[in-house]
């Protein structure tokens, strides 16, 4: 069957779509806890004041996470939207990875004016360790593999390492984003 | 950091053959117009996201949150209507226990959101934001009023043709879809740049809701029915 096209968020997605607390992600295990954090930009460097930001990752132990029945709502996902300075901010757990592959959080954007949304991918680890994941292998020679590394920033008043990840929508410095 | 020059990999952004999605880049809806990526995309593998997950609990819904004209003191104005549907992955199966989120203007055209300047009445009785979880068969089902159509800041004169927005989580990453209902018959489809941004003619109707009386309730509320097509979940989580 054909699938269902793409339609904008639009602008007025804000109260249908907030969850309680959907900047904090949940898991039935503990971990490390990580703040992700920085600004999505357009292509004039203008903030996007009116866009929503999900996340996607494993469990520390690597586990794809399942809330349990009597949860109050889905675990491993975080939904924030952006400020008026387009700054979002989302508090975790650091993901676990198999096999000594770099950590990282699957990204969707949604705004006003993508008539379907950004995908993209932030990994916490070292440069040279991005550069040689098998997904990333068409950019690993290009300085644009670093749009999608996040950068630590020291730690947070609750203990948490901050990491600082900016998204550039278009222009120098785009986010490499993924065909989808 | 300037990007690279000379590279060639990955894909130029806009649509593929068979693509049912609008491009990023859309000339005639002015807001793509500084956020649609430039760079070539990065292919990747299609099974990337095509694993199971994230999974809704039952409690995160509640009964009424399917029912947009009851969170007043009073019932809303408009035309009550509803609509249902079926959610199916690519393969033509339901996609179960999924989420579904809703929100839409009331039916003078007007959001309950602080951006909305239009101005419009708004409805202290309607709100315009409801969310189910599709059944064992992927139906889900909301009753509502209409929206009105409302001017927008496209170009002046510029009007968006009534829609519902639905946001729909599937059962895996790649189901993830955000998009829009129309309403059959609305003059305004023909003008609508965020409608017309699907290329395909099939696609586009697809997305326009049937008039479906008996999805109705008798003398009571107008019938709709509006099915949706996620792309194909090779698993689902928990075996749903």
């Amino acid at each position: 069957m054909q699938r269902t096209a793409s339609q904008t968020i639009g602008p007025f997605f804000h109260e249908a779509l907030r969850w309680r607390d959907g900047h904090r992600v949940q898991f039935a295990e503990r971990g490390t806890s990580i703040v992700l954090t920085g600004r999505l930009l357009d292509g004039a460097g203008e903030p996007l004041a009116d866009s929503l930001i999900e996340t996607w990752q494993l469990s520390p132990s690597g586990k794809v996470p399942a809330a349990a029945s009597g949860d109050a709502r889905p675990h491993g996902l975080g939904r924030v939207e952006t400020g008026k300075d387009g700054s979002y901010r989302i508090e975790t757990l650091m993901p676990g990875s198999g096999s000594g592959a770099a950590p990282f959080i699957d990204v969707t954007v949604f705004a006003r004016g993508l008539l379907k949304p950004l995908r993209t991918r932030v990994y916490f680890a070292d440069e040279a360790r991005v550069r040689s994941e098998p997904l990333l292998k068409p950019v690993a020679g290009s300085t644009r593999v670093k749009t999608l590394i996040a950068t630590p920033e020291g730690t947070d008043a609750g203990g948490a390492t901050v990491y600082r990840w900016d998204i550039r929508l278009q222009g120098v410095g785009e986010t490499v984003f993924f065909a989808l | 950091m300037q990007p690279d020059k000379h590279e060639n990999w990955g894909m130029t952004p806009g649509p593929r053959p068979g693509d049912v999605d609008p491009p990023y880049l859309y000339e005639d809806y002015r807001s793509t117009h500084l956020r649609a990526p430039k760079e070539k995309l990065l292919e990747v593998p299609a099974g990337l996201f095509d694993t199971p997950g994230p999974w809704v609990p039952p409690g995160f819904i509640r009964d009424k949150d399917g029912d947009l004209t009851i969170h007043g003191t009073g019932a809303p104005l408009g035309e009550r209507m509803v609509v249902a549907g079926r959610v199916l992955g690519a393969d033509g199966k339901p996609v179960r226990r999924s989420l579904v989120e809703i929100w839409q203007a009331n039916a003078s055209g007007r959001y309950h959101h602080p951006v909305d300047t239009h101005d419009a009445p708004l409805d202290p009785n309607f709100h315009g934001m409801g969310r189910a979880l599709t059944d064992d068969e992927g139906w889900y089902r909301f009753i509502t009023v209409k929206p009105g159509a409302y001017p927008w800041q496209n170009h002046p004169f510029a009007w968006r043709p009534a829609h519902i927005h639905f946001s729909l989580l599937g059962n895996a990453p790649v189901q993830r879809l955000v998009t829009q209902m129309y309403f059959p018959g609305d003059p305004l489809l023909a003008l609508d740049p965020v409608y017309n941004s699907v290329p395909d003619e099939q696609a586009r109707k697809r997305l326009i809701a049937m008039l479906a009386l008996e999805t109705g309730v008798e003398g009571h509320a107008l019938g709709y029915r509006f099915d949706i097509v996620l792309a194909g979940a090779k698993s689902t989580p928990l075996g749903l």
